[in-house]
C-alpha cells in the first residue's frame, strides 16, 4: 500500500444469503476515509447483515469488499486487526464481565498494557459515566450506560473505521442526542464511521453521505441533506406525510 | 472417626471438583457435556501408572508427564471430534453423540491393547498416615486435597485475572462478539481443552492411586458431571462447591449408613437439587439487559 492510499471502504456487487433468503442483493457503496456514512432502512432491510458481513461474521456469496485497497479478511479477528471495528446491535456487552474487562476485551489485540491504560483513560474522559462504573458488571448498567461502554469497547482497538449498528436503539431521546454528538466527535478524531440506523432524522443530519436500503437493495443514495429533503425518505422514514394536491 | 471421614470426603470431593471444573470449562465455551472427558481421565490414569511402573519415574515427574499427555489428548479430542462440527455450526446434540462415540472408542482401544485387568498403582502413600488430633489420616488424602486445591486456585487465578482468562470468559458468554473483538476462537477453544486436560491428568493419577486404573473408570467421572450440575453447569465456583459437597456427603453416607447406597444417594441428591434449583446452586450469570 502506498502512503497516499486512502483508507476507503469499497463494497461492490455484494450478495449475501441466509439459507435461501437473499438478504443483500447486489449492494455497492463507498465509505470514504474520514467521513460519516449512514445506512437508513427499516427492520429487516439488511443493515445488520451488511455490517456483520463486513465484520467477517457472515460470508458473502459474491462481490468484493476492500478497505484501503486490500480485500477484507473473512475471519472476524483478522478484520479487527485490519482496523475495522464493529459496535453490534443491542450492544451485546459481556454481562458476566466488569465494565473494565469489557473494555479490555475491546483492546484484545493490543499487547502493550501502557497503551490500554492510556486508551481506557481516554474513554473515561469521553464518557465520564464509565469512570463510576468500571468495577461493576456490565449486566447491571442501564441501557444508555451500556451503549456508552459498547462504543468505548469498539474504540479500544483504535480502529480506522468504526461500524455502528443501531446505536440509538431503545435509548431515551436525551441519551440518543448524546450518542449522535459522540459520533460526530469521532469524525473530528479522524475515525471513519459507517452508521446503520432506523432513526433517520438524527443520523441523516450528521451524515456526509447516506444510502437507503430496502429489502436488501440500495434504493436511494445521496448526501445527508439531499436525503432529508427527499419526498420518499420524508414519507417512509421521517414520518412526514406528503400533502395530496391532486385528487 | 468423623474427622477421618471428613478428610476422606474432602479428598474425594477435591478430585470430583477438579474433574467438574474441567467439565464446566468445556461446557461453558461449547455448551455441551463432553462425555469423552472421562475417557481422557482414564487414559491419564494409565499414563500415570506406566510412568511410575514401566518407566520408573519419581512421583512428581510422573504427575507432570501425565498432565502434559492428558492435555495433548484433550486437545486432540477437540480437534478430531468437535472442530469440524463447530465449523458447520452443528446443534449440540451432534457434539454429544460425537463425544459418546469418542468415549466408547477410547475405552475399547484400552481393552484391545492393555486389557481389561485392573492396574494397581505402586503403594506410594498407601500405608503412610499422619496423626491429626487423635485421628489417623491417610497421606494420600492429604496429597489429593493439596493438589486439587492448588490446581483449582491456579486455574481460578488464571481465568479471573489473565487477559487470556478474560477472553475465555468473554467467549463463553458470546463467542461471536469475542471474535469481533479480535479473539481467535479456534485458539481459545483449543486452550480450554488443554487446561481441562491438565486437570484430567491430575485427577487421573489420584483416581488411579485410590481406586486403580481400569478401562471403564471414566464412568466415575459421572460424579464429576453430577457435581458440575449440582453446582450449576458452566460455573467454576459451582463446580468446586458441588464436588466438595458430593464427596463429603458420599463419605458420610458410606461410613455411617452403608457404602452400597452411596450412588443411590448421589443421584437422588442431584435430582432433589434440580427439582428446587433447576440451574444448580450457582446458576448462570446475570441476564443481559435489552
Amino acid at each position: 500500500m502506498t502512503e497516499t492510499e486512502q483508507f476507503d471502504l469499497r463494497i461492490e456487487g455484494l450478495n449475501v444469503y441466509y439459507g435461501r433468503i437473499h438478504a443483500l442483493n447486489d449492494v455497492s457503496m463507498t465509505v470514504p476515509e474520514g467521513q460519516i456514512v449512514t445506512l437508513v432502512g427499516a427492520n429487516g432491510a439488511g443493515k445488520s447483515t451488511l455490517l456483520m458481513t463486513l465484520a467477517g461474521v457472515l460470508k458473502a456469496k459474491s462481490g468484493s469488499l476492500t478497505f484501503g485497497g486490500q480485500p477484507l479478511p473473512d475471519a472476524p479477528h483478522r478484520v479487527l486487526a485490519g482496523g475495522v471495528s464493529l459496535v453490534p446491535e443491542r450492544r451485546r456487552l459481556y454481562a458476566n464481565l466488569t465494565v473494565r474487562e469489557n473494555l479490555m476485551m475491546g483492546a484484545h489485540l493490543q499487547t502493550k498494557m501502557s497503551v490500554i491504560r492510556e486508551d481506557m483513560e481516554r474513554m473515561m474522559n469521553l464518557f465520564p459515566i464509565i469512570r463510576e462504573r468500571v468495577k461493576q458488571y456490565a449486566g447491571t448498567l442501564s441501557g444508555g450506560e451500556q451503549q456508552m461502554v459498547a462504543v468505548a469497547r469498539g474504540l479500544m482497538s483504535r480502529p480506522k473505521l468504526l461500524l455502528m449498528d443501531e446505536p440509538s436503539l431503545g435509548l431515551a431521546p436525551l441519551i440518543v442526542r448524546q450518542v449522535f454528538e459522540t459520533i460526530s466527535g469521532l469524525k473530528e478524531q479522524g475515525i471513519t464511521v459507517l452508521l446503520a440506523e432506523q432513526n433517520a432524522m438524527n443520523s441523516l443530519e450528521i451524515a456526509d453521505y447516506a444510502y437507503v436500503l430496502e429489502t436488501g437493495r440500495v434504493a436511494l443514495e445521496g448526501t445527508g441533506r439531499q436525503l432529508l429533503e427527499d419526498e420518499r425518505v420524508k414519507e417512509a422514514y421521517l414520518g412526514i406525510q406528503k400533502k395530496s394536491v391532486e385528487q | 472417626m468423623l474427622m477421618q471421614t471428613l478428610v476422606t470426603g474432602i479428598a474425594v470431593g477435591g478430585v470430583y471438583a477438579l474433574m467438574a471444573v474441567g467439565y464446566s470449562l468445556i461446557f461453558s465455551i461449547l455448551n455441551f457435556s463432553n462425555f469423552a472427558y472421562g475417557s481422557i481421565i482414564m487414559l491419564g490414569s494409565y499414563v500415570g501408572f506406566f510412568s511410575l511402573t514401566s518407566f520408573g519415574m519419581p512421583f512428581p515427574l510422573a504427575l507432570v508427564v501425565t498432565m502434559l499427555v492428558a492435555a495433548l489428548l484433550s486437545f486432540l479430542n477437540e480437534r478430531i471430534s468437535y472442530s469440524s462440527l463447530r465449523k458447520r455450526k452443528a446443534p449440540s446434540l451432534y457434539f454429544m453423540i460425537s463425544a459418546m462415540g469418542t468415549s466408547i472408542f477410547l475405552e475399547n482401544i484400552v481393552y484391545a491393547t492393555i486389557g481389561a485387568s485392573f492396574k494397581a498403582y505402586p503403594p506410594l502413600f498407601a500405608q503412610a498416615t499422619v496423626d491429626l488430633g487423635g485421628s489417623t489420616i491417610g497421606k494420600l488424602d492429604l496429597f489429593a486435597i493439596f493438589f486439587s486445591a492448588a490446581a483449582i486456585l491456579v486455574m481460578h487465578y488464571f481465568i479471573k485475572h489473565s487477559r487470556t482468562g478474560i477472553a475465555i470468559r468473554a467467549a463463553s458468554y458470546d463467542s461471536t462478539i469475542a471474535q469481533i473483538n479480535g479473539v481467535n476462537l479456534n485458539y481459545v477453544i483449543g486452550l480450554v481443552f488443554v487446561l481441562a486436560g491438565l486437570l484430567a491428568g491430575i485427577s487421573g493419577v489420584f483416581l488411579g492411586l485410590k481406586y486403580m486404573a481400569y478401562p471403564t473408570m471414566g464412568w466415575i467421572t459421572n460424579k464429576a458431571y453430577v457435581s458440575a450440575v449440582i453446582g450449576g453447569l458452566g460455573s467454576l465456583p459451582g463446580a468446586v462447591v458441588g464436588g466438595l459437597l458430593l464427596g463429603v456427603l458420599e463419605s458420610l453416607i458410606s461410613v455411617y449408613i452403608r457404602s452400597t447406597i452411596r450412588d443411590v444417594f448421589s443421584f437422588t441428591f442431584l435430582i432433589t437439587v434440580l427439582l428446587f434449583m433447576p440451574s444448580g446452586l450457582f446458576g448462570k450469570y446475570l441476564e443481559e439487559k435489552v
